[in-house]
């Protein structure tokens, strides 16, 4: 094998500084999928639509702002929050009166949506490609000591960590984190001892989608912003599930982990293929651990 | 009796039938099919070949259509998919019966219809596949391309790039057929060119790719001269936005095809001195044809044409002067008629090539860069690369048909 690079202690790190960036979206939308799927065992395929329809709504929200820094950081939370009311209004009028069928039925709705979402960006947007600037403080990138690392990696950097900080928080130390993580195991349960499960369902929901919302607004202003974009984040938020263990919310960042170092690390070390190397882990992983690397909620 | 009055009815039907059709047919209109992506991101462009050929064809047919047969349109979405551009492209053809087919930003979906048209005999003439091989290796008598290919961008780029210093260089782009094709074409040209022209190492991505900056940073590590960006279609418009927010435009040099009309949809925060190649710009050339047409277009679909609106453009010109030239709709007469012949169009006079009907389109070389007067940036110092010097050689094509 021929190293294009040489590889050294800088440019190695520089790209795993680079790969734990990308790890922050991966993860902030794949964590949304497993919490969804693991307290209303729905597997999201419209996941990616919302994401998609986040990032959308970032690029709108931000010029109707003036497009300043402002207006980008009020876009991080308003697009969120109205892909997370969006779902709200589907959870209470479409999908909380299919609980009860099996799972087929329920991928095969979460599909017609997606096709739907696709639909309603097409009618509001166009076809063609959007695209919303960085802030001025974001654009270029920092050089240390012949590290690079773009400013905007930077930012994601601290991104990650408060998100994950957030859920964790929200899980562990919440009420509805607990009733939810109770429902998960025993749902029948829950309603028995008298609380209103269909409303934890609804909020879990809803805050699942509010992550891939914020997947969305957040890689808006590195991506051009198009439809289609949500097919190959779903594909990939899947796999992160499926390697992290099903509905396990600290699987999905250890998944996110793994497939964002392997796809940077990959690209440095033999970029002519690195397309394989995170799919390469994964079946690894799954080879290795066929139910997920942690418990699953299934 | 109802009985009766309704046998009557319909055996006077059956009766007026053939005469319905004899009148229908003294003016039976030229029917052309379009297979083309009008889904997703691909339609940006296939949308503005459709709208462009429409406005051409509906000015023929104000003025009397082609020979006294007016021209139908019909167009199919193939959604980017082989099989169902296929299967959309033998509907035109078996019931339909399109006198020609067009269409296919997709160069896989334009290679399996052109083998389709060699075995049916139908015209295909491709508005935007760029594949060499189209007009190339598997060129056939029915199929045309009326776009650049990559064999011409590479030779383009090269003569471009040959002129810098630099030496060292990197190529990254989309894994798939265009990019490599690209690649290919564009290395061999350099190479022949500058001798001393390094490649230091190359990086392949997955088409739709969200996150370049893994790329850069690899690349980066490298420390090339210039990169080579082999990607198309919105992948182009990332990796721009992904130049300027990591500032990569000002540690290397880089060269995409199509950057300074990609660019567009950054608005002013595109990233400067990109070195593009591009077959169309609103502004350039600054001659009255080329801006009769933006302004045709512009008010008609109140946006600005693209480079797809050049090809359907071309295409609907090549269709009327050559079933003019060959006097008769005819099949036969019109590939003899297309073959060699020349239209004016907004980029200059361009000529159809008899040998593989690959169309001699001239290539523009420009730099992004702000000028006043634009919302976007534009090519600036643009200089133009005859068709004729970018033309892939004919003994080439005949070594690589020999082959198959």
């Amino acid at each position: 094998m021929h190293l294009a690079v040489q590889l050294t202690l800088a440019s190695l790190s520089q790209q795993v500084l680079v790969g734990l960036a990308e790890t922050t979206t991966l993860f902030i939308v794949s964590s949304g999928l497993s919490l969804v799927l693991g307290v209303l065992r729905i597997p999201n395929i419209s996941h990616g639509a919302l994401y998609m329809l986040g990032a959308f709504l970032a690029y709108s929200i931000t010029r109707m702002l003036g497009g300043t820094a402002a207006g980008f950081f009020a876009s991080l939370l308003l697009a969120p929050l109205a892909v997370a009311f969006i779902s709200l209004v589907v959870e209470r009028f479409l999908l909380s009166r299919l609980y009860e069928r099996d799972h087929l039925m329920l991928l095969l709705f979460t599909f017609a949506l997606a096709l739907v979402f696709n639909d309603v960006v097409n009618i509001v947007w166009g076809a063609g490609y959007r695209s919303m600037q960085l802030p001025s403080m974001f654009q270029g990138s920092f050089s240390f000591s012949g590290l690079f690392l773009p400013r905007y990696s930077l930012f994601l950097l601290c991104v990650g960590p408060l998100v994950a900080i957030g859920l964790w928080f929200l899980i562990n130390r919440t009420k509805i984190g607990k009733i939810s993580r109770a429902a998960a195991v025993h749902r029948e349960m829950v309603g028995a001892v008298g609380i209103n499960v269909s409303w934890v369902f609804a909020a879990v929901f809803m805050i699942g989608c509010f992550l891939a919302g914020l997947g969305g607004s957040l890689v808006a202003p590195t991506q051009s912003i198009t439809q289609g974009m949500d097919a190959s984040i779903i594909i990939e938020a899947f796999l992160i599930v499926i390697m992290g263990g099903l509905g396990n919310v600290w699987g999905a960042l250890l998944g996110s982990l793994i497939f964002g170092l392997t796809d940077s690390l990959g690209v440095l070390i033999w970029p002519q293929f690195s397309i394989v190397f995170p799919y390469a882990a994964v079946i690894v992983v799954l080879l290795l651990r066929p139910a997920g690397l942690l418990r699953s909620t299934w | 009796m109802r009985k009766l009055w309704a046998l009557i009815v319909c055996l006077g039907i059956f009766f007026c039938m053939p005469f319905t059709a004899c009148f229908a047919s003294a003016a039976k209109p030229i029917r052309i099919g379009i297979v083309d992506t009008y889904s997703g991101p691909a339609s940006y462009y296939s949308d503005d070949v459709r709208d462009a050929f429409l406005m051409i064809v509906d000015k023929i047919n104000s003025s009397g259509g082609i020979l006294g047969h007016k021209v139908q349109v019909l167009t199919r979405d193939d959604k980017f998919r082989v099989d169902l551009g296929l299967s959309e492209a033998k509907e035109l053809i078996m019931r339909e019966h399109v006198n020609i087919l067009m269409g296919t930003i997709n160069s896989a979906v334009s290679l399996a219809v052109s083998d389709l048209c060699k075995k049916e005999k139908v015209p295909f003439l491709v508005t935007f596949g760029k594949s060499a091989k189209i007009t190339g290796a598997d060129g056939n008598h029915y199929v045309f391309s009326v776009d650049e290919n990559t064999a011409m961008i590479g030779k383009a780029a090269a003569i471009a790039l040959a002129k810098k210093p630099y030496t060292r260089y990197w190529i990254a782009g989309d894994d798939y057929e265009y990019g490599h094709d690209l690649a290919d074409s564009l290395w061999k040209n350099l190479k022949k060119r500058n001798p001393k022209a390094v490649l230091l190492g190359q990086s392949w991505w997955k088409l739709g790719e969200p996150d370049f900056t893994p790329y850069i940073s690899a690349i980066l590590a490298a420390k090339p001269d210039c990169l080579i960006v082999a990607t198309g279609g919105p992948d182009c418009v990332s990796f721009l936005k992904a130049t300027k927010a990591s500032g990569l435009n000002h540690k290397l040099a880089v060269y995409m095809h199509t950057a300074a009309v990609s660019i567009k949809p950054l608005g002013m925060d595109g990233p400067q001195g990109v070195l593009s190649t591009d077959t169309y710009y609103t502004y350039f050339p600054e001659t009255a044809a080329n801006k009769k047409f933006v302004a045709e277009f512009e008010k008609r679909y109140h946006h600005e044409p693209n480079a797809g609106a050049l090809a359907g453009y071309l295409a609907a010109v090549f269709i009327q002067k050559a079933y003019k030239k060959a006097g008769a709709i005819n099949t036969e007469k019109f590939i003899d008629a297309l073959q060699g012949t020349s239209v004016a169009s907004p980029v200059g006079k361009v000529t159809m090539r008899a040998f593989d009907h690959e169309v001699v389109l001239p290539m523009f070389v420009g730099v992004t860069k702000k000028e006043p007067g634009f919302k976007y940036l534009v090519a600036s110092d643009i200089v133009t690369i005859p068709g004729k010097q970018i033309m892939p050689s004919i003994a080439g094509i005949k070594a690589a048909r020999a082959k198959h």
